[in-house]
């Protein structure tokens, strides 16, 4: 024991939370998956489970895109950012029990907080929909979290800090106080008229680019790293890049609200921000893609790096995507459409997922000792990326003929322009099937891992006990 | 970046410029909007006597905004019409001028919406349809758009095996479903009733209405559903409700003093006082209602589900005074406001069950149990 290396201890640290963090992430993943499947069922046959008040097609969607990003995204995000920054401090992760028994609450809360989207609580605020009742909950359990990942910080050995820990400690910090601003401006002191959507969206979009974007980022500027050996490519530039994030972000989102009910100043400078967003973009693609393909077959054969350079290209194409649909000549055709759903996928799944995944694929061994096959692992990228790419492509032509179709006065909502998206939303239904199967090889592997047969031992002192 | 605090300082002071702006900033600027008129006076007054817009909600359609958010509705719908120069939704025919911040201050639940598998709902009140369109839309939609993707809400309804004529009729368009009969849970009513509020007809200083002669009219409507479409109610119908109502408002001799329990707006008092708005037995079975008005009730009822018990007195001053003529329009009223919808109760019916009744001892209250096996 006392000549293991330093990262040893440190794993073995991190191993209660890091596995509780990500056995519940992935719960909440299928939970998810199985929402996104029903919702897209209910697309395709509005009959199905219509007769039962719980399961209503705006419950279902609401409900997956919370267990997505609470559940799974929220235990994901604590599970990377405790191992990644206890790593890059080379300090021992402290008060585990204190952490699970967060975890625990948070679990709670979103658990309720989803019961009560399905039984007819909705708030009706974008990504605030669980009732306020569990509010609290979440941001208790979110600070005691958040404190003692500030903890291992605080004890690192080396005083300079580094791009992951920038990321990941600013998301970290962020959502809290995205939170309170929500709460503040939704229910205790509410704003009168459209400054509540104005306020819930922008809560909603930050929570994508301020909390799951940059964790997403720091971990792909620690594994690539660390994965190929070699140092980030014009590393200089990451701070700029960083700051252009944390600068622009909260302004970029709004831009959503083109031409709606609210002051014009509002969109507009939504809209600039998200052009000036190519220089961020621009950095962190340059960062990543010059780093990684200096050394593609290094890439390729490293299945965690795979998953995120994947990843980092999605991230890279969502976002220019993104900037391109939010000057007001294509808003006026994409707006209200189902290219939305494409760039939730997209940031959520394509982007942040991936790199999870591949985080957890190069954490995991480590952390625990054990490897999952690697036919497991194979066969995940490839449905993950197989699934990801059709939902994204069907999402995006489906979305585009929405967008056209609906502009033309001329033609009748549900018998042409709704009947021509339909089969994008058939695509979609067997693109979150194929998802579902990817990720529920990801997760049983993850939790064969984390919990290895627990009838083994029995098995063997039974066998010792006959003999 | 070495020194936490600063770190953070750093990273709360970006994301603080940014909340200035939307919420002190905006919240500045147009936070304590309020209700004007269509247009102001040269110094910017608003002119005496002129009407005050928006309105604000019913109470009942106020409820009606809340099944609308629990239901997840906002999903599928925008509320809100684009700028000419932001989008097509003007021309669409789904309203005559572009929405305003104003539009919303009175409302508690703003739900604008950022996406459209469904139409924009936020003229849907403009659009002509009636009560019962819209609850055989919300009860199965493919009843009336073969191809619609809008999930049906039959949970809202009572489906009614032996039919009174005041139940609804359901026939799909291609007939190839057998008629059904349907009775709305009060719930439905609410959201009718919400929906139905659904419209900004008024022109407001800073907008007014857009002059295009290319606006088309919602063309699913006028394509598919005009047949189905019954105008407004007919005068003497709304005679008869109108002089219905003045029974029930009335607390001097003569009236119905009805509102005092059952409420101006028909919601009645919850656990004392039984709703008539989307109730199960206004909407039902004429004669119960009919010897209810003359004689009074007593004992406990099951309204919707919920069990009352208190004492209803014959109605009228004197108790049990209402003529025939009263009772056929007071029942023809409660029937026909707070999104009910049912047929209407002529005197002639009334003198019919005030005959058969020859005998029963004036103020001999009924009670559910002797009103109840009518029904059926």
């Amino acid at each position: 024991m006392s000549e293991d290396s330093p990262d040893k201890t440190i794993d073995r640290s991190a191993r209660l939370a890091f596995s509780f963090f990500l056995s519940s992430a992935g719960l909440w993943l299928l939970i998810a998956a199985l929402f996104a499947y029903l919702a897209a069922c209910k697309l395709t046959d509005p009959f199905f489970l219509s007769s039962c008040e719980f399961f209503t097609y705006g419950k279902i969607k609401v409900s997956q895109a919370n267990a997505f990003i609470y559940g799974w995204g929220g235990n994901a995000i604590f599970a990377v950012s405790i191992w990644i920054l206890a790593r890059l401090s080379q300090a021992e992760v402290r008060g585990s029990v204190f952490l699970i028994f967060a975890g625990v609450i948070w679990n709670l809360a979103i658990t309720f907080g989803l019961l009560g989207i399905l039984d007819g609580h909705m708030s009706g605020h974008e990504m605030l929909e669980m009732p306020k009742e569990v509010w609290p909950a979440m941001l208790i359990s979110y600070l005691i979290i958040t404190f003692l990942i500030l903890v291992i910080h605080r004890s690192r050995q080396i005083k300079e800090t580094i791009a992951p820990q920038w990321f990941i400690l600013a998301a970290i910090l962020w959502f809290p106080a995205l939170f309170l601003i929500a709460w503040h401006g939704l229910e205790i002191n509410p704003a009168r008229g459209t400054l509540q959507t104005v306020l819930s969206m922008w809560f909603g979009q930050s929570l994508i680019w301020l909390w799951l974007t940059p964790v997403a980022l720091g971990a792909a500027y620690y594994l690539i790293p660390a994965i190929l050996g070699r140092t980030i490519d014009k590393y200089y530039l990451a701070i700029f890049g960083f700051w252009c994030i944390a600068a622009l972000a909260p302004w970029s989102v709004v831009h959503h609200l083109e031409g709606g009910p609210v002051p014009m100043w509002i969109p507009a400078i939504g809209t600039v921000m998200s052009i000036a967003m190519v220089f961020p973009i621009a950095v962190a693609s340059t960062n990543f893609h010059a780093t990684a393909f200096l050394d593609l077959g290094k890439v390729w054969n490293s299945l965690p790096l795979r998953f995120v350079i994947f990843g980092t290209l999605s991230y890279t194409v969502s976002s220019y995507i993104g900037v391109v649909f939010s000057l007001p000549a294509v808003a006026k055709i994409t707006q209200f459409t189902i290219i939305n759903e494409f760039h939730f996928n997209q940031r959520v799944y394509g982007f942040f997922s991936m790199i999870v995944f591949g985080a957890v694929y190069f954490a995991l061994p480590k952390i625990t000792g054990r490897e999952i096959p690697i036919s497991a692992k194979s066969f995940h990228f490839w449905t993950s990326t197989l699934g990801v790419l059709l939902l994204l492509l069907a999402y995006l032509i489906g979305g585009l003929t929405h967008g056209v179709l609906a502009g033309q006065p001329s033609l009748p909502w549900s018998s042409s322009v709704i009947s021509s998206v339909q089969p994008y939303f058939l695509i979609t239904k067997f693109a979150f099937l194929l998802l579902a199967f990817s990720q529920l090889v990801f997760v049983v592997n993850v939790w064969r891992v984390i919990f290895p047969n627990p009838f083994a031992k029995l098995f063997v002192d039974q066998k010792e006990a006959g003999a | 970046m070495n020194n936490l605090a600063k770190f953070s300082l750093g990273i709360f002071l970006t994301l603080g410029i940014a909340w200035l702006a939307f919420v002190v900033g905006a919240r500045s600027q147009y936070g304590d909007l309020s209700p004007t008129s269509e247009s102001l006076n040269e110094d910017g007054s608003v002119p005496v006597d002129a009407d005050l817009y928006p309105f604000d909600l019913s109470g009942m359609a106020k409820q009606g905004a809340e099944e609308y958010a629990a239901l997840g509705c906002v999903s599928c719908h925008t509320q809100q019409v684009r700028r000419v120069e932001a989008g097509f939704d003007v021309d669409r025919g789904w309203g005559k001028r572009p929405s305003a911040p104003r539009d919303y201050v009175l409302q508690e639940h703003v739900l604008l919406g950022n996406s459209r598998i469904g139409p924009d709902l936020a003229n849907l009140g403009l659009r002509g349809y009636t009560d019962q369109w819209l609850h055989q839309h919300l009860f199965e939609p493919q009843t009336l758009f073969p191809s619609s993707l809008c999930p049906p809400s039959p949970f809202l309804y009572n489906e009614i095996k032996d039919p009174t004529p005041s139940d609804l009729e359901i026939t799909s368009q291609d007939n190839t479903k057998d008629i059904r009969h349907i009775r709305p849970l009060v719930r439905a009513n609410r959201l009718i009733a919400y929906l139905q509020s659904l419209k900004q007809d008024y022109e407001l200083p800073e907008v007014s209405f857009v002059e295009d002669d290319e606006v088309v009219e919602e063309t699913e409507l006028t394509e598919e559903v005009a047949s189905a479409q019954v105008s407004s109610a007919p005068k003497w119908l709304q005679d008869q409700i109108d002089a219905g109502k003045e029974v029930y408002m009335k607390a001097a001799a003569g009236g119905g003093m009805c509102f005092t329990c059952h409420q101006v707006n028909g919601e009645g008092l919850a656990g004392q006082f039984p709703p008539l708005a989307g109730s199960d037995w206004v909407l039902g079975d004429k004669d119960r209602l009919i010897k209810i008005s003359m004689y009074g009730l007593m004992g406990e009822i099951e309204v919707n589900g919920v069990k009352y018990n208190n004492v209803m007195a014959p109605p009228g001053i004197p108790p049990g005074s209402l003529t025939d003529d009263q009772i056929a329009n007071v029942l023809t009223y409660i029937r026909n406001d707070w999104g009910n919808s049912a047929s209407a109760v002529t005197s002639d019916e009334v003198a019919t069950v005030r005959k058969s009744l020859n005998g029963r001892a004036p103020m001999q209250m009924f009670t559910a149990a002797e009103l109840s096996p009518d029904v059926k």
